[in-house]
């Protein structure tokens, strides 16, 4: 009987865990941002609904037409799009 | 027992029906008695008598519980003269002679609305009359780093996009100073659209965010246009 209810408590607290989103995945102002350097970058995406952070300055958007796009800052400096 | 219950339910079918047949009148309709209800308040003579001079009781009653007219004309008129009258948007109701004519004379349901609906040309003309706002400070026109200076400082857009502003704004000075470094004797009419581009961008980014900015860029257009036309003012601002 032990047994089960740590079992469920450890299930329970996995999944809250991982059903948390992450708070830049969820950063309106992250999600405006990245739809206009698209737009600025004159490529297509009607708004961006999610945003994946792969390391500084490096996100993976998903626009909400399904497009996605890597955008980063190079070593040159400059802001790049790449589609994915 | 069948036919018990078959009863006992149609009347409670019934009972339910009359209930959900009951409603409130409509305002349109509540509103009406409101007006003329001054003239059945005829028992009352002492209020006539404190207010109006005697002619007839039921006269007097209508005239002394009745709204001030809107025109002095009108105090003057007896009642046949009332009567004869069509009701006047605005007007109050017209006077009934005795109490039982005064719900015979009960106006339509639709002279409340009349009557609601005359403050709206009063309130539409007081609107025409408001003072206008006061007139904007304008902003002297920027130039190009005074540009650059306010669209690091504003916070209506991020960081990414703001780099990547900053990189489409050096790649157009590039190309100005590519063309004036290429000793062209052309104009550079053909960078008027890159330019024209850019601000575009530009004021798209920050209108919703910035108006304020949006603004002073829209009006700074040709300010920044003529520094970037000209060679010395170019280098000089570069």
């Amino acid at each position: 009987m032990i047994t089960r209810t740590r079992a469920s408590v450890l299930i329970f607290s996995l999944a809250a865990i991982v059903a948390a989103p992450s708070p830049a995945a969820d950063d309106p102002a992250l999600l405006k941002d990245l739809t206009a350097v698209i737009m600025l970058l004159g490529l297509p995406c009607s708004q961006v609904v999610n945003a994946k952070r792969q390391a500084d300055n490096d996100h993976i958007a998903s626009c909400k037409d399904g497009n996605r796009y890597r955008i980063f800052v190079n070593t040159a400096g400059r802001v790049v799009a790449q589609k994915q | 027992m069948n036919s018990a219950i078959r009863t006992i339910g149609i009347l409670c079918f019934v009972l339910a029906a009359g209930c959900a047949g009951v409603q409130e009148a409509p305002p349109s309709v509540m509103a009406g008695p409101l007006i003329v209800d001054p003239s059945l308040d005829v028992p009352k003579p002492d209020r006539s008598v404190a207010t109006v001079p005697l002619r007839s009781e039921a006269i007097q009653t209508d005239v002394a519980v009745a709204p001030p007219p809107a025109e002095p004309h009108q105090t003057a008129m007896t009642g046949d003269e009332v009567i004869g009258n069509e009701p006047v948007a605005g007007a109050p109701a017209p006077p009934a002679k005795t109490p039982g004519a005064a719900k015979a004379v009960l106006p339509p349901a639709r002279t409340p609305a009349k009557v609601s609906a005359s403050p709206k040309p009063v309130e539409q003309s007081r609107k025409n009359e408001d003072p206008p706002p006061p007139a904007r400070k304008l902003e002297p026109p920027l130039d190009v780093a005074a540009l650059k200076a306010r669209l690091r400082d504003t916070n209506a857009i991020g960081v990414f996009t703001k780099l990547a502003l900053k990189n489409q704004v050096d790649d157009l000075l590039q190309q100005f100073r590519a063309h004036y470094l290429s000793g062209q004797k052309t104009s550079v009419a053909s960078l008027r659209q890159p330019y024209d581009m850019l601000v575009l961008k530009v004021l798209a980014l920050v209108q919703d965010s910035d108006p304020p900015l949006a603004r002073t860029i829209a009006g700074s257009r040709e300010a920044i246009w003529g520094i970037l036309a000209d060679p010395e003012k170019f280098n000089s601002a570069t």
